[in-house]
């Protein structure tokens, strides 16, 4: 038996933004070629490529899902999922009372809250049943069902308190989640450090709650200044029944534009709290993670992310998901050692069936990543 | 040769020393040997590093070569390094999709208006009804009813009632015209065989046969059945999109285009069939054809309609061009005619909804009249 070597980055990945560019190019092209069926295999290779360059522990990551597991989900959801849809939204309106048709359309928007949380919750199963490392397999057991209608309560709550739930909301789904993995026979689990979970998080959920008006005023001034310097005018405030509609869309695109550049800044410092402190409470056999993840470092990681997506009018989104998950990957440690030698295959059944609804609900939002 | 191997049961990797043969490779871990044919192994890296063997049917046992290991093992089995052995999809599986997609859109193309057509005949009333008070839900949302408009409604479905009887339609006694007050010139048709006909039109209208010759555009629509048939088409495409073009981003959006410039296509063909069979009404009747040149004349100067746009906005128009339309009409034309309303009736047309006021009768030749505000196609 080999000794464990201890490498300086127990996480590392190797991935190179020309390479997977190049993938995500090709991809974007075929897709296009096929009507957007190719996404099923663009999905997979994306996949592969990205859990190919994951090295844990000096060995690869390897992800052994195929096109057609995902092109057959796609298939079952048809009639599970789809033709329920279609009469709600496409014939119901045409052929029922009108007001019993708008409270079916409302009824299903509710009920697709906990299903897009099943839907989540299978496409997680079936990836990691999908990810292997040294031959051994991932998984994730429990129920969707149970996950699914915790995670609706989560959301009724979070509607409640205007979204101040939000960050207990967030651990106890990645709690949910994270005591379900298994690697191989060995579950992690979601500890208990003596602190609440969403420990220092709600200074920064505060900063970005209360950023909302802020960023929307910002954004306003900031266009408005920007147009009157451009017009070589005063500052002024926007006479919308003066403008053209051309330029009411220009002023408003602008206006979110920055906005959501804004939010996306006020909101990083929770969004890095919150996954170093996920990570920081998973273990596997008594090891521990770490994660460094810094607000402004994230914040140019996503809005990397954003503007490769946008000016590629979404064909290069798998980009986004890559810089993310190196970013991640290259900042996680393992404290401690599992034992390897006593962990054994997985004993949880992966599905057959692909992801099913992730493709209807575009969980994954073609970027390829979990 | 070293590497490592991991037998699938504990998350350990064990030293092992392999030897190429010609058709298998053999590996040594701790005095156990191994033999793996070629011909079942498969590649569990992506090529781009370190190579990770793997058995087909998966086993979970892994063999992990060095990079360096790639020239002699290239040498031995080169099916090793076919992009099936790393499972990636041939030319024949990406050819099957590029096929099936455009085939299935090419089915859209061709199947759903062909189907449009029977099933619109059968529609129950009851739906047609049912659609009808959707359709007019959405009309009251924009217009607004006029007090006044009893008296030009009788005008102008008395007009329309002579001609759709000079014409033999068979619907006459089911269609009705009313007026509104909406910001915008138009007119259109309805399920439930209504024609709504905007006090902008009227206004835009310089002579009575110009709104008769709307109006005869929007009969041929009720008769030839164009309003469910597009209903259909609209929801057809709406379930094709969903269905089969899921995901995101432009390779939809790019789908999504394909299937709408066909829509397009068959609007117009819709469009240019109404214009034909309405000035056969308008024949019928003995109305001259020229006053909807003459309108279609004016809304390509307000359109900026020019020789070197027409070809663009045509062929992503739901309407013909302008210009088309206006020539075929003006093809027709006969001159000589009696207007389609006397003065009276055209002057009580046009002080409805506040329309003109105490303007002066034109039942001559209209004069060249100013570019109005706005725009007008009959639906």
């Amino acid at each position: 038996m080999s000794v464990e070597s201890a490498p300086a980055h127990s996480f590392s990945h190797t991935g190179k933004f020309t390479d997977v560019l190049a993938l995500a190019a090709k991809n974007a092209g075929l897709s296009v070629a096929t009507l957007t069926l190719y996404r099923f295999w663009a999905r997979t290779s994306m996949r592969r490529r990205l859990w190919s360059r994951v090295n844990v522990l000096g060995d690869p990551l390897e992800y052994t899902g195929t096109a057609w597991e995902l092109f057959r989900g796609f298939l079952i959801s048809l009639p599970s999922f789809f033709l329920p849809a279609i009469f709600v939204f496409y014939i119901a309106p045409l052929l029922m009372d009108p007001v019993l048709a708008f409270w079916l359309a409302a009824g299903f928007y509710v009920f697709a809250v906990p299903l897009v949380a099943a839907a989540r919750y299978w496409m997680r199963r079936y990836q990691l049943s999908r990810t292997r490392w040294r031959g051994i397999r991932l998984g994730l057991a429990g129920s969707a069902r149970a996950f699914a209608f915790a995670s609706f309560g989560w959301t009724v709550l979070q509607t409640l308190s205007l979204g101040w739930y939000t960050p207990l909301a967030r651990m106890n789904r990645a709690k949910m989640m994270w005591e379900n993995t298994r690697f191989g026979d060995q579950p992690f689990e979601f500890v208990d450090d003596g602190q609440p979970p969403q420990k220092g998080l709600w200074w920064p959920f505060a900063l970005g709650w209360f950023a909302l008006p802020l960023a929307y005023l910002v954004a306003v001034l900031v266009v408005v200044a920007v147009a009157a310097g451009l017009a070589g005018t005063g500052y002024e405030p926007p006479r919308f029944d003066e403008m053209a509609p051309a330029n009411i869309m220009i002023f408003s695109i602008s206006v979110v534009l920055l906005m959501a550049l804004l939010m996306v800044f006020f909101w990083a410092p929770y969004n890095a709290a919150a996954m170093n402190r996920i990570a920081s409470l998973i273990t596997l056999d008594g090891a521990r993670f770490k994660l460094k993840a810094r607000t402004l470092s994230l914040f140019a990681i996503q809005l990397s992310g954003w503007i490769i997506t946008i000016l590629s009018l979404g064909l290069l989104a798998p980009m986004a998901g890559f810089l993310q998950v190196r970013y991640v990957i290259n900042r996680l440690e393992i404290i401690g050692t599992p034992r390897f030698a006593e962990i054994g295959q997985s004993v949880v059944d992966g599905p057959r069936t692909g992801e099913s609804l992730g493709d209807a609900f575009d969980l994954d939002m073609g970027v390829g990543v979990i | 040769m070293r590497a490592r191997y991991a037998d699938g049961r504990a998350a350990i990797t064990r030293d092992a020393e392999c030897v190429l043969g010609p058709d298998a490779i053999t590996f040594t871990v701790h005095d156990a040997q191994h033999i793996w044919p070629y011909g079942d192994l498969r590649r569990a890296d992506d090529g781009a590093g370190a190579i990770m063997l793997r058995r087909a049917p998966d086993t979970g046992e892994r063999l992990m070569l060095d990079q360096d290991a790639a020239i002699e093992l290239r040498a031995a089995a080169p099916t090793l390094f076919t992009p099936r052995a790393f499972g990636v999809e041939g030319p024949v599986v990406v050819g099957g999709l590029i096929a099936a997609a455009w085939s299935m859109a090419a089915a859209f193309l061709v199947g759903v208006p062909l189907a449009a057509a029977p099933l619109a005949d059968i529609v129950p009333p009851r739906y047609r009804d049912q659609l009808a008070d959707i359709s007019w839900s959405q009309v009251e949302a924009f217009t607004d009813y006029c007090d006044d408009s009893d008296e030009a409604s009788r005008v102008l479905n008395d007009m329309a009632y002579r001609m759709m009887t000079a014409a033999n339609v068979p619907a006459k006694d089911d269609i009705w015209i009313i007026i509104v007050d909406a910001p915008i010139p138009n007119a259109f048709a309805l399920p439930d065989n209504s024609i709504v006909v905007t006090d902008d039109l009227i206004a835009l209208a310089e002579h009575p046969d110009e709104l008769t010759g709307v109006i005869a555009h929007e009969i041929a629509h009720i008769e030839r059945n164009h309003v469910l048939k597009n209903i259909i088409r609209s929801v057809g495409a709406g379930i094709f999109f969903d269905i089969v073009f899921g995901g995101a981003g432009t390779g939809q959006a790019v789908a999504i285009a394909s299937v709408n410039l066909a829509s397009l296509s068959y609007s117009r063909d819709d469009e240019t069939d109404a214009d034909r069979r309405g000035l056969d009404y308008l024949d019928a009747a003995a109305i001259d054809t020229g006053g909807l040149a003459r309108l279609f004349d004016r809304l390509a100067e307000t359109a900026g309609e020019n020789a070197e746009n027409s070809e663009f906005p045509s062929l992503f128009s739901t309407h013909p061009a302008t210009a088309e339309r206006a020539a075929m009409a003006r093809a027709r034309s006969r001159q000589g005619l009696a207007p389609s309303m006397s003065e009276a009736e055209w002057r009580t047309v046009r002080s409805t909804c506040g329309v003109v006021l105490d303007e002066p009768e034109t039942n001559e030749a209209p004069p060249k009249p100013d570019a109005p505000e706005g725009d007008v196609k009959p639906t």
